[in-house]
Protein backbone atom coordinates (compact mmCIF):
# COMPACT_ATOMS: atom_id res chain seq x y z
CA UNK A 1 0.00 0.00 0.00
CA UNK A 2 1.36 3.43 -0.93
CA UNK A 3 1.71 5.67 2.09
CA UNK A 4 -0.15 8.97 1.90
CA UNK A 5 2.58 10.69 3.88
CA UNK A 6 6.01 11.83 2.78
CA UNK A 7 8.78 10.66 5.13
CA UNK A 8 11.80 12.90 5.72
CA UNK A 9 14.93 11.36 7.17
CA UNK A 10 18.23 12.86 8.27
CA UNK A 11 21.08 10.64 9.37
CA UNK A 12 23.91 11.22 11.82
CA UNK A 13 26.84 8.86 11.69
CA UNK A 14 29.65 8.65 14.24
CA UNK A 15 32.83 7.08 12.95
CA UNK A 16 35.89 6.23 15.05
CA UNK A 17 39.09 7.31 13.33
CA UNK A 18 41.93 4.88 12.66
CA UNK A 19 44.67 6.58 14.69
CA UNK A 20 47.32 5.15 16.99
CA UNK A 21 46.38 7.41 19.89
CA UNK A 22 43.38 9.26 21.25
CA UNK A 23 42.26 12.66 20.10
CA UNK A 24 43.52 14.72 23.05
CA UNK A 25 45.93 12.36 24.80
CA UNK A 26 48.73 9.95 23.93
CA UNK A 27 46.84 6.89 25.25
CA UNK A 28 46.49 4.06 22.75
CA UNK A 29 43.37 3.99 20.59
CA UNK A 30 42.50 0.29 20.80
CA UNK A 31 39.56 -2.09 20.87
CA UNK A 32 38.96 -5.32 22.75
CA UNK A 33 41.65 -4.86 25.40
CA UNK A 34 41.28 -5.20 29.20
CA UNK A 35 38.77 -2.63 30.51
CA UNK A 36 40.33 0.64 31.71
CA UNK A 37 43.81 -0.33 30.52
CA UNK A 38 44.08 2.36 27.81
CA UNK A 39 43.79 5.57 29.81
CA UNK A 40 45.68 8.43 31.32
CA UNK A 41 44.66 11.46 33.39
CA UNK A 42 43.37 13.38 30.35
CA UNK A 43 40.97 10.57 29.34
CA UNK A 44 39.73 10.24 32.91
CA UNK A 45 38.98 13.96 33.09
CA UNK A 46 41.28 14.81 35.98
CA UNK A 47 41.27 18.49 36.91
CA UNK A 48 44.26 20.48 35.72
CA UNK A 49 45.05 18.30 32.70
CA UNK A 50 45.52 19.80 29.28
CA UNK A 51 44.12 18.27 26.07
CA UNK A 52 46.57 18.32 23.13
CA UNK A 53 45.19 17.73 19.65
CA UNK A 54 46.45 14.72 17.66
CA UNK A 55 47.71 15.74 14.19
CA UNK A 56 46.53 12.48 12.61
CA UNK A 57 42.95 13.32 13.61
CA UNK A 58 43.14 16.53 11.57
CA UNK A 59 44.79 14.65 8.70
CA UNK A 60 42.05 11.97 8.61
CA UNK A 61 39.29 14.56 9.01
CA UNK A 62 40.61 16.52 6.01
CA UNK A 63 40.66 13.28 4.01
CA UNK A 64 37.12 12.37 5.10
CA UNK A 65 35.82 15.85 4.28
CA UNK A 66 37.41 15.59 0.82
CA UNK A 67 35.95 12.14 0.18
CA UNK A 68 32.51 13.44 1.18
CA UNK A 69 32.86 16.39 -1.22
CA UNK A 70 32.75 18.86 1.69
CA UNK A 71 34.17 22.35 1.79
CA UNK A 72 37.03 22.50 4.27
CA UNK A 73 37.16 25.19 6.96
CA UNK A 74 40.59 26.74 7.32
CA UNK A 75 40.27 28.12 10.85
CA UNK A 76 38.32 26.35 13.52
CA UNK A 77 38.01 25.89 17.26
CA UNK A 78 36.51 23.34 19.61
CA UNK A 79 33.49 23.76 21.91
CA UNK A 80 32.43 22.25 25.19
CA UNK A 81 29.06 20.50 25.15
CA UNK A 82 27.95 20.38 28.77
CA UNK A 83 25.82 17.54 30.07
CA UNK A 84 25.62 15.39 33.15
CA UNK A 85 26.15 11.72 32.52
CA UNK A 86 28.63 9.17 33.89
CA UNK A 87 30.09 8.41 30.46
CA UNK A 88 32.05 11.65 30.66
CA UNK A 89 33.49 12.66 34.04
CA UNK A 90 34.48 16.13 32.81
CA UNK A 91 30.72 16.74 32.43
CA UNK A 92 31.38 18.06 28.97
CA UNK A 93 32.34 16.61 25.64
CA UNK A 94 34.89 18.43 23.50
CA UNK A 95 33.33 18.79 20.06
CA UNK A 96 33.02 21.24 17.17
CA UNK A 97 29.67 22.95 17.39
CA UNK A 98 30.17 26.24 15.57
CA UNK A 99 33.11 25.53 13.28
CA UNK A 100 32.86 21.99 11.88
CA UNK A 101 35.91 21.12 9.78
CA UNK A 102 33.76 20.07 6.78
CA UNK A 103 30.46 21.43 5.48
CA UNK A 104 28.21 21.49 2.40
CA UNK A 105 29.18 18.12 0.97
CA UNK A 106 27.39 15.20 -0.65
CA UNK A 107 27.51 11.47 -1.25
CA UNK A 108 26.10 10.15 -4.50
CA UNK A 109 23.96 7.01 -4.46
CA UNK A 110 22.11 5.10 -7.15
CA UNK A 111 18.42 4.64 -6.34
CA UNK A 112 16.54 2.39 -8.75
CA UNK A 113 18.83 3.29 -11.62
CA UNK A 114 18.92 7.04 -10.93
CA UNK A 115 21.75 8.97 -9.30
CA UNK A 116 20.83 10.99 -6.22
CA UNK A 117 22.98 13.25 -4.08
CA UNK A 118 22.58 12.88 -0.33
CA UNK A 119 23.68 16.24 0.99
CA UNK A 120 25.99 16.50 3.95
CA UNK A 121 25.18 19.43 6.20
CA UNK A 122 28.41 19.23 8.15
CA UNK A 123 31.14 16.94 9.40
CA UNK A 124 32.82 17.68 12.70
CA UNK A 125 35.48 16.24 14.96
CA UNK A 126 34.80 15.22 18.56
CA UNK A 127 35.90 12.86 21.33
CA UNK A 128 34.14 9.59 22.06
CA UNK A 129 32.81 8.97 25.56
CA UNK A 130 33.56 6.00 27.77
CA UNK A 131 31.58 2.84 27.17
CA UNK A 132 28.92 2.07 29.73
CA UNK A 133 27.04 -1.17 30.30
CA UNK A 134 23.96 -1.16 32.49
CA UNK A 135 23.42 -3.90 35.08
CA UNK A 136 20.25 -3.29 37.07
CA UNK A 137 20.85 -0.37 39.40
CA UNK A 138 24.50 0.16 38.43
CA UNK A 139 26.46 1.08 35.30
CA UNK A 140 29.88 -0.36 34.53
CA UNK A 141 32.32 2.02 32.89
CA UNK A 142 35.24 1.28 30.60
CA UNK A 143 37.32 4.34 29.74
CA UNK A 144 39.30 2.68 26.94
CA UNK A 145 36.88 4.34 24.52
CA UNK A 146 36.98 7.73 26.27
CA UNK A 147 38.81 10.16 24.01
CA UNK A 148 38.85 7.96 20.92
CA UNK A 149 38.65 10.38 17.97
CA UNK A 150 35.34 10.55 16.13
CA UNK A 151 33.95 12.35 13.16
CA UNK A 152 30.23 12.94 13.11
CA UNK A 153 28.65 13.22 9.67
CA UNK A 154 25.27 14.90 9.52
CA UNK A 155 23.09 14.80 6.40
CA UNK A 156 20.50 17.37 5.48
CA UNK A 157 16.91 16.15 5.87
CA UNK A 158 16.89 14.99 2.25
CA UNK A 159 16.41 11.23 2.52
CA UNK A 160 12.90 10.11 1.64
CA UNK A 161 12.88 6.36 2.20
CA UNK A 162 14.46 3.59 4.21
CA UNK A 163 15.98 2.28 0.98
CA UNK A 164 17.80 5.57 0.36
CA UNK A 165 19.00 5.56 3.96
CA UNK A 166 20.40 2.06 3.53
CA UNK A 167 22.10 2.91 0.21
CA UNK A 168 23.59 6.07 1.70
CA UNK A 169 25.01 4.21 4.70
CA UNK A 170 26.43 1.42 2.56
CA UNK A 171 28.12 3.97 0.31
CA UNK A 172 29.38 6.03 3.24
CA UNK A 173 30.80 2.95 4.92
CA UNK A 174 32.57 1.88 1.72
CA UNK A 175 34.00 5.36 1.15
CA UNK A 176 35.34 5.76 4.69
CA UNK A 177 36.70 2.22 4.72
CA UNK A 178 38.45 2.61 1.36
CA UNK A 179 39.69 6.06 2.38
CA UNK A 180 41.45 4.44 5.39
CA UNK A 181 39.54 6.79 7.68
CA UNK A 182 37.99 4.08 9.86
CA UNK A 183 37.54 0.32 9.94
CA UNK A 184 33.76 1.05 10.05
CA UNK A 185 32.86 -2.07 12.06
CA UNK A 186 29.30 -1.51 13.21
CA UNK A 187 29.44 -4.64 15.38
CA UNK A 188 32.36 -3.15 17.32
CA UNK A 189 30.81 0.31 17.44
CA UNK A 190 33.40 2.02 15.26
CA UNK A 191 30.52 3.18 13.05
CA UNK A 192 27.23 4.17 14.74
CA UNK A 193 24.05 5.54 13.20
CA UNK A 194 21.22 7.69 14.49
CA UNK A 195 18.24 8.57 12.28
CA UNK A 196 15.90 11.56 12.54
CA UNK A 197 12.51 10.72 11.12
CA UNK A 198 9.42 12.85 10.50
CA UNK A 199 6.43 12.70 8.16
CA UNK A 200 4.26 15.31 6.43
CA UNK A 201 1.35 15.23 4.04
CA UNK A 202 2.56 17.44 1.20
CA UNK A 203 5.91 18.59 -0.14
CA UNK A 204 5.04 22.21 0.68
CA UNK A 205 4.13 21.50 4.33
CA UNK A 206 6.71 22.29 7.02
CA UNK A 207 8.59 19.27 8.36
CA UNK A 208 6.64 17.23 10.92
CA UNK A 209 7.65 16.61 14.53
CA UNK A 210 10.87 14.63 14.37
CA UNK A 211 11.93 11.69 16.37
CA UNK A 212 15.54 10.60 16.80
CA UNK A 213 16.33 6.89 16.81
CA UNK A 214 19.63 6.10 18.48
CA UNK A 215 21.98 3.15 18.78
CA UNK A 216 21.03 1.20 15.69
CA UNK A 217 23.51 -1.63 15.37
CA UNK A 218 23.47 -2.51 11.68
CA UNK A 219 22.65 -0.91 8.35
CA UNK A 220 19.73 -3.27 7.71
CA UNK A 221 18.34 -2.38 11.14
CA UNK A 222 18.52 1.32 10.24
CA UNK A 223 16.13 0.58 7.38
CA UNK A 224 13.82 -1.45 9.66
CA UNK A 225 13.90 1.24 12.38
CA UNK A 226 12.96 3.96 9.87
CA UNK A 227 10.09 1.87 8.48
CA UNK A 228 8.75 1.19 11.97
CA UNK A 229 9.04 4.83 12.98
CA UNK A 230 7.19 6.01 9.86
CA UNK A 231 4.42 3.48 10.64
CA UNK A 232 4.21 4.66 14.26
CA UNK A 233 3.97 8.33 13.29
CA UNK A 234 1.39 7.61 10.58
CA UNK A 235 -0.83 5.89 13.13
CA UNK A 236 -0.56 8.85 15.51
CA UNK A 237 -1.31 11.39 12.77
CA UNK A 238 -4.21 9.30 11.46
CA UNK A 239 -5.70 9.27 14.96
CA UNK A 240 -5.19 13.05 15.20
CA UNK A 241 -2.83 12.59 18.14
CA UNK A 242 -0.12 15.16 18.76
CA UNK A 243 3.32 14.03 19.85
CA UNK A 244 6.50 15.60 21.16
CA UNK A 245 10.04 15.46 19.83
CA UNK A 246 11.62 12.45 21.44
CA UNK A 247 14.58 10.11 21.44
CA UNK A 248 13.88 6.45 20.81
CA UNK A 249 16.18 3.51 20.45
CA UNK A 250 16.01 0.44 18.24
CA UNK A 251 15.53 -2.82 20.10
CA UNK A 252 16.66 -5.62 17.81
CA UNK A 253 15.01 -8.28 19.98
CA UNK A 254 11.55 -6.93 19.14
CA UNK A 255 12.68 -5.31 15.89
CA UNK A 256 10.99 -2.03 16.82
CA UNK A 257 11.78 1.34 18.37
CA UNK A 258 11.13 2.10 22.07
CA UNK A 259 10.99 5.43 23.89
CA UNK A 260 14.17 6.55 25.65
CA UNK A 261 13.40 10.13 26.65
CA UNK A 262 11.64 13.26 25.58
CA UNK A 263 14.42 15.28 24.05
CA UNK A 264 16.36 17.94 25.95
CA UNK A 265 16.73 21.20 24.10
CA UNK A 266 19.99 22.30 22.51
CA UNK A 267 20.31 25.24 24.92
CA UNK A 268 20.68 22.91 27.86
CA UNK A 269 24.03 21.80 26.46
CA UNK A 270 25.35 25.32 27.15
CA UNK A 271 27.96 25.16 24.40
CA UNK A 272 30.90 27.48 24.79
CA UNK A 273 34.35 27.62 23.17
CA UNK A 274 36.91 25.21 24.66
CA UNK A 275 39.55 27.57 26.08
CA UNK A 276 42.21 24.87 26.51
CA UNK A 277 42.70 24.28 22.78
CA UNK A 278 43.97 27.14 20.60
CA UNK A 279 42.51 27.83 17.17
CA UNK A 280 43.32 25.18 14.63
CA UNK A 281 44.52 26.68 11.37
CA UNK A 282 44.95 24.45 8.35
CA UNK A 283 47.80 25.26 6.00
CA UNK A 284 47.80 24.51 2.26
CA UNK A 285 50.51 21.99 2.91
CA UNK A 286 48.41 20.10 5.52
CA UNK A 287 45.45 19.95 3.16
CA UNK A 288 47.46 18.95 0.09
CA UNK A 289 49.38 16.24 1.90
CA UNK A 290 46.16 14.76 3.34
CA UNK A 291 44.38 14.77 -0.01
CA UNK A 292 47.33 13.27 -1.88
CA UNK A 293 47.36 10.27 0.45
CA UNK A 294 43.74 9.24 -0.25
CA UNK A 295 43.80 5.73 -1.78
CA UNK A 296 41.81 4.95 -4.93
CA UNK A 297 38.11 5.04 -4.00
CA UNK A 298 35.42 2.51 -5.02
CA UNK A 299 33.87 4.51 -7.90
CA UNK A 300 37.24 4.98 -9.54
CA UNK A 301 38.12 1.32 -9.02
CA UNK A 302 34.82 0.22 -10.58
CA UNK A 303 35.43 2.44 -13.59
CA UNK A 304 38.94 1.13 -14.00
CA UNK A 305 37.88 -2.53 -13.83
CA UNK A 306 35.05 -2.02 -16.31
CA UNK A 307 37.41 -0.24 -18.72
CA UNK A 308 39.66 -3.30 -18.55
CA UNK A 309 36.89 -5.70 -19.49
CA UNK A 310 35.49 -6.76 -16.12
CA UNK A 311 31.69 -6.95 -15.89
CA UNK A 312 29.97 -4.44 -13.59
CA UNK A 313 28.67 -7.24 -11.38
CA UNK A 314 32.15 -8.66 -10.91
CA UNK A 315 33.64 -5.19 -10.41
CA UNK A 316 31.18 -4.63 -7.55
CA UNK A 317 31.87 -8.05 -6.07
CA UNK A 318 35.58 -7.34 -6.13
CA UNK A 319 35.15 -3.93 -4.48
CA UNK A 320 33.19 -5.63 -1.71
CA UNK A 321 36.47 -7.40 -0.92
CA UNK A 322 39.08 -4.73 -0.24
CA UNK A 323 41.99 -7.19 0.00
CA UNK A 324 41.38 -8.65 -3.47
CA UNK A 325 40.74 -5.22 -4.96
CA UNK A 326 44.00 -3.84 -3.52
CA UNK A 327 45.82 -6.93 -4.80
CA UNK A 328 44.47 -6.48 -8.31
CA UNK A 329 45.39 -2.80 -8.28
CA UNK A 330 49.03 -3.81 -8.02
CA UNK A 331 48.71 -4.92 -11.66
CA UNK A 332 47.35 -1.65 -13.07
CA UNK A 333 50.59 -0.96 -14.92
CA UNK A 334 50.92 -4.47 -16.33
CA UNK A 335 49.18 -6.04 -19.32
CA UNK A 336 47.34 -8.50 -17.06
CA UNK A 337 44.02 -9.72 -18.46
CA UNK A 338 41.79 -8.22 -15.75
CA UNK A 339 38.69 -10.12 -16.84
CA UNK A 340 40.38 -13.49 -16.49
CA UNK A 341 42.14 -12.35 -13.30
CA UNK A 342 38.91 -11.20 -11.64
CA UNK A 343 37.12 -14.44 -12.57
CA UNK A 344 39.87 -16.38 -10.90
CA UNK A 345 40.09 -14.09 -7.84
CA UNK A 346 36.34 -14.21 -7.24
CA UNK A 347 36.08 -17.92 -8.06
CA UNK A 348 38.59 -20.54 -7.06
CA UNK A 349 40.92 -18.20 -5.17
CA UNK A 350 38.10 -16.71 -3.03
CA UNK A 351 36.88 -20.23 -2.37
CA UNK A 352 40.33 -21.20 -1.11
CA UNK A 353 40.74 -18.03 0.98
CA UNK A 354 37.33 -18.36 2.64
CA UNK A 355 37.81 -22.03 3.38
CA UNK A 356 41.22 -21.44 4.93
CA UNK A 357 40.36 -18.10 6.56
CA UNK A 358 43.24 -16.39 4.80
CA UNK A 359 43.73 -13.18 2.88
CA UNK A 360 45.40 -13.17 -0.52
CA UNK A 361 48.47 -11.66 1.16
CA UNK A 362 48.80 -14.79 3.33
CA UNK A 363 49.39 -16.92 0.23
CA UNK A 364 52.50 -17.48 -1.87
CA UNK A 365 50.85 -15.92 -4.91
CA UNK A 366 53.46 -13.32 -5.77
CA UNK A 367 52.87 -10.74 -8.45
CA UNK A 368 55.05 -12.66 -10.95
CA UNK A 369 53.35 -15.95 -10.17
CA UNK A 370 49.86 -14.47 -10.66
CA UNK A 371 50.87 -12.95 -14.02
CA UNK A 372 52.25 -16.33 -15.07
CA UNK A 373 49.11 -18.12 -13.89
CA UNK A 374 46.73 -15.87 -15.82
CA UNK A 375 48.92 -16.08 -18.92
CA UNK A 376 48.92 -19.88 -18.77
CA UNK A 377 45.15 -19.92 -18.43
CA UNK A 378 44.70 -17.49 -21.32
CA UNK A 379 46.91 -19.63 -23.54
CA UNK A 380 45.16 -22.81 -22.44
CA UNK A 381 48.38 -24.22 -21.07
CA UNK A 382 46.48 -24.65 -17.85
CA UNK A 383 42.79 -25.57 -17.81
CA UNK A 384 40.38 -24.69 -15.06
CA UNK A 385 40.17 -28.39 -14.26
CA UNK A 386 43.98 -28.52 -13.93
CA UNK A 387 43.89 -25.44 -11.78
CA UNK A 388 41.43 -26.93 -9.30
CA UNK A 389 43.87 -29.82 -8.81
CA UNK A 390 46.94 -27.68 -8.18
CA UNK A 391 45.50 -24.47 -6.71
CA UNK A 392 46.47 -25.36 -3.13
CA UNK A 393 50.06 -25.98 -4.24
CA UNK A 394 50.15 -22.70 -6.17
CA UNK A 395 48.93 -20.75 -3.16
CA UNK A 396 50.92 -22.58 -0.51
CA UNK A 397 54.31 -23.42 -2.00
CA UNK A 398 57.09 -21.23 -3.29
CA UNK A 399 57.48 -23.50 -6.34
CA UNK A 400 56.90 -21.99 -9.78
CA UNK A 401 53.75 -22.95 -11.65
CA UNK A 402 55.85 -24.75 -14.28
CA UNK A 403 57.43 -26.92 -11.59
CA UNK A 404 54.10 -27.65 -9.93
CA UNK A 405 52.61 -28.66 -13.29
CA UNK A 406 55.57 -30.87 -14.04
CA UNK A 407 55.41 -32.59 -10.66
CA UNK A 408 51.68 -33.20 -11.12
CA UNK A 409 52.28 -34.57 -14.61
CA UNK A 410 50.07 -32.09 -16.40
CA UNK A 411 52.71 -30.23 -18.31
CA UNK A 412 51.90 -31.60 -21.79
CA UNK A 413 48.20 -32.10 -21.68
CA UNK A 414 47.35 -28.99 -23.68
CA UNK A 415 49.96 -29.74 -26.30
CA UNK A 416 48.02 -29.40 -29.59
CA UNK A 417 49.77 -32.32 -31.26
CA UNK A 418 49.06 -34.62 -28.36
CA UNK A 419 45.40 -33.61 -28.27
CA UNK A 420 45.09 -34.17 -32.04
CA UNK A 421 46.44 -37.68 -31.63
CA UNK A 422 43.96 -38.46 -28.89
CA UNK A 423 41.06 -36.99 -30.91
CA UNK A 424 42.00 -39.10 -33.97
CA UNK A 425 42.30 -42.20 -31.81
CA UNK A 426 38.84 -41.67 -30.31
CA UNK A 427 37.34 -40.97 -33.77
CA UNK A 428 38.77 -44.16 -35.20
CA UNK A 429 37.49 -46.23 -32.27
CA UNK A 430 33.94 -44.81 -32.41
CA UNK A 431 32.84 -44.96 -36.02
CA UNK A 432 29.18 -45.34 -35.07
CA UNK A 433 29.16 -42.05 -33.18
CA UNK A 434 30.95 -40.36 -36.06
CA UNK A 435 28.18 -41.51 -38.39
CA UNK A 436 25.54 -40.34 -35.90
CA UNK A 437 27.18 -36.89 -35.84
CA UNK A 438 27.28 -36.72 -39.62
CA UNK A 439 23.58 -37.62 -39.81
CA UNK A 440 22.80 -34.69 -37.53
CA UNK A 441 22.65 -36.24 -34.06
CA UNK A 442 24.11 -33.58 -31.80
CA UNK A 443 24.36 -35.89 -28.83
CA UNK A 444 27.08 -37.86 -30.60
CA UNK A 445 29.58 -35.04 -30.17
CA UNK A 446 29.00 -35.00 -26.43
CA UNK A 447 29.74 -38.71 -26.29
CA UNK A 448 32.96 -38.26 -28.27
CA UNK A 449 34.01 -35.36 -26.06
CA UNK A 450 33.40 -37.57 -23.05
CA UNK A 451 35.62 -40.29 -24.50
CA UNK A 452 38.43 -37.79 -25.12
CA UNK A 453 38.16 -36.40 -21.61
CA UNK A 454 38.33 -39.96 -20.30
CA UNK A 455 41.51 -40.58 -22.30
CA UNK A 456 43.07 -37.41 -20.90
CA UNK A 457 41.75 -38.05 -17.38
CA UNK A 458 39.75 -34.85 -17.65
CA UNK A 459 42.70 -32.54 -17.87
CA UNK A 460 42.47 -31.47 -21.51
CA UNK A 461 41.22 -28.02 -22.36
CA UNK A 462 37.59 -28.53 -23.42
CA UNK A 463 37.56 -25.63 -25.87
CA UNK A 464 40.67 -26.89 -27.65
CA UNK A 465 39.31 -30.43 -27.78
CA UNK A 466 36.00 -29.18 -29.12
CA UNK A 467 37.71 -27.21 -31.87
CA UNK A 468 39.97 -30.06 -32.94
CA UNK A 469 37.15 -32.59 -32.79
CA UNK A 470 34.79 -30.56 -34.99
CA UNK A 471 37.57 -29.82 -37.43
CA UNK A 472 38.45 -33.51 -37.74
CA UNK A 473 34.82 -34.65 -37.98
CA UNK A 474 34.14 -32.20 -40.79
CA UNK A 475 37.12 -33.31 -42.84
CA UNK B 1 14.15 44.23 31.33
CA UNK B 2 13.26 42.17 34.33
CA UNK B 3 15.54 42.55 37.32
CA UNK B 4 15.56 38.96 38.47
CA UNK B 5 15.27 35.41 37.12
CA UNK B 6 12.07 33.44 37.64
CA UNK B 7 11.97 30.67 40.19
CA UNK B 8 11.64 28.12 37.36
CA UNK B 9 14.77 29.45 35.65
CA UNK B 10 16.79 29.08 38.83
CA UNK B 11 15.47 25.57 39.39
CA UNK B 12 16.29 24.65 35.82
CA UNK B 13 19.90 25.80 36.22
CA UNK B 14 20.11 23.93 39.54
CA UNK B 15 18.83 20.81 37.84
CA UNK B 16 21.40 21.06 35.04
CA UNK B 17 24.12 21.38 37.70
CA UNK B 18 22.53 18.50 39.67
CA UNK B 19 22.38 20.48 42.92
CA UNK B 20 19.57 20.79 45.43
CA UNK B 21 18.73 24.28 46.69
CA UNK B 22 16.40 25.54 49.40
CA UNK B 23 13.54 28.03 48.94
CA UNK B 24 15.69 30.70 50.56
CA UNK B 25 18.56 30.02 48.16
CA UNK B 26 16.22 30.17 45.19
CA UNK B 27 15.24 33.70 46.13
CA UNK B 28 18.89 34.65 46.59
CA UNK B 29 19.94 33.22 43.21
CA UNK B 30 17.02 34.84 41.39
CA UNK B 31 18.74 38.14 42.09
CA UNK B 32 22.40 37.09 42.10
CA UNK B 33 22.32 35.11 38.86
CA UNK B 34 20.58 37.98 37.11
CA UNK B 35 23.28 40.34 38.39
CA UNK B 36 25.92 37.97 37.00
CA UNK B 37 24.22 37.85 33.61
CA UNK B 38 24.07 41.65 33.56
CA UNK B 39 27.79 41.81 34.22
CA UNK B 40 28.51 39.33 31.41
CA UNK B 41 26.29 41.37 29.10
CA UNK B 42 28.78 44.23 29.44
CA UNK B 43 31.28 42.24 27.37
CA UNK B 44 29.00 42.75 24.38
CA UNK B 45 29.59 46.48 24.68
CA UNK B 46 33.32 46.06 23.90
CA UNK B 47 33.96 47.10 20.31
CA UNK B 48 35.71 44.97 17.74
CA UNK B 49 34.69 41.43 18.72
CA UNK B 50 31.35 41.35 16.94
CA UNK B 51 30.69 37.80 15.81
CA UNK B 52 34.19 36.44 16.13
CA UNK B 53 34.77 33.90 18.80
CA UNK B 54 37.72 34.89 20.91
CA UNK B 55 39.38 31.97 22.59
CA UNK B 56 42.98 33.08 22.35
CA UNK B 57 44.79 36.34 21.68
CA UNK B 58 47.08 34.55 19.32
CA UNK B 59 46.41 32.71 16.13
CA UNK B 60 48.84 31.11 13.73
CA UNK B 61 50.12 27.70 12.68
CA UNK B 62 48.76 25.18 15.12
CA UNK B 63 50.96 23.03 17.29
CA UNK B 64 49.64 19.52 16.97
CA UNK B 65 50.72 16.42 18.84
CA UNK B 66 52.42 13.56 16.95
CA UNK B 67 50.28 10.41 16.84
CA UNK B 68 52.63 8.44 19.10
CA UNK B 69 51.59 6.34 22.09
CA UNK B 70 52.74 7.59 25.49
CA UNK B 71 52.62 6.31 29.02
CA UNK B 72 49.29 5.04 30.33
CA UNK B 73 47.96 4.41 33.80
CA UNK B 74 48.00 1.02 35.44
CA UNK B 75 44.39 -0.27 35.22
CA UNK B 76 44.52 -1.38 38.88
CA UNK B 77 45.28 2.18 39.96
CA UNK B 78 42.51 3.49 37.74
CA UNK B 79 39.80 1.34 39.25
CA UNK B 80 41.10 1.86 42.80
CA UNK B 81 40.73 5.63 42.36
CA UNK B 82 36.98 5.22 41.93
CA UNK B 83 34.70 4.75 44.98
CA UNK B 84 33.36 1.46 43.61
CA UNK B 85 34.46 -1.01 41.01
CA UNK B 86 33.41 -4.37 39.67
CA UNK B 87 36.20 -6.43 38.14
CA UNK B 88 38.10 -4.08 35.87
CA UNK B 89 35.11 -1.78 35.48
CA UNK B 90 34.31 1.39 37.39
CA UNK B 91 30.88 1.09 38.94
CA UNK B 92 28.45 4.02 39.23
CA UNK B 93 24.75 4.32 40.00
CA UNK B 94 22.65 3.96 36.85
CA UNK B 95 21.33 7.28 35.55
CA UNK B 96 19.09 6.18 32.71
CA UNK B 97 18.69 2.60 31.69
CA UNK B 98 19.58 2.93 28.03
CA UNK B 99 21.49 5.10 25.66
CA UNK B 100 24.23 7.52 26.37
CA UNK B 101 24.53 11.16 27.11
CA UNK B 102 26.22 12.88 24.21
Amino acid sequence: MMSKYIPTVGIEVHVELKTNTKIFSSSKNGYGETANSLTNVVDLGYPGTLPTLNEEVINLAIKAATILNCKIRRQMHFDRKNYFYPDNPKNYQITQSRTPIGYDGYVEIEVQGEMKKIFIEEMHIEEDTCKSAHRGSVSLLDFNRAGVPLIEIVTKACITSSEEAKLYLEKLKQLLFYGDISDCKMEEGSMRCDANVSIRKNEEDPLGVKCEIKNIGSISNVAVAIEKEIERQEKLVNNNETFQEQTRRFDDKISDTVLMRVKETGNDYRYFPEPDIPYVELTDQMIESAISSIPMLPDERRQLYITRGVTEINANKLIANRGLSDYLNEFIDTNLNFKEAVNLLLGDISGYLNKNEKTIYDTTLTKEKFLDLIKKMEENILTSKNLKDILNKILESDDSIDNIMKKCNISNITDTKMLEDIVLKVISENEESVQDYKSGKDRAIKYLMGQIMKETRGSANPQMVNQILIRELNK
Amino acid sequence: MKDQLTKEEVLHVANLARIEISEKEIEKYQLELKQLLNDVEKINEVEGYDNDILIACWSGPTNLRKDETGEMLNPNEVIKSAPRHSGNYIEVPVVISDGEGA
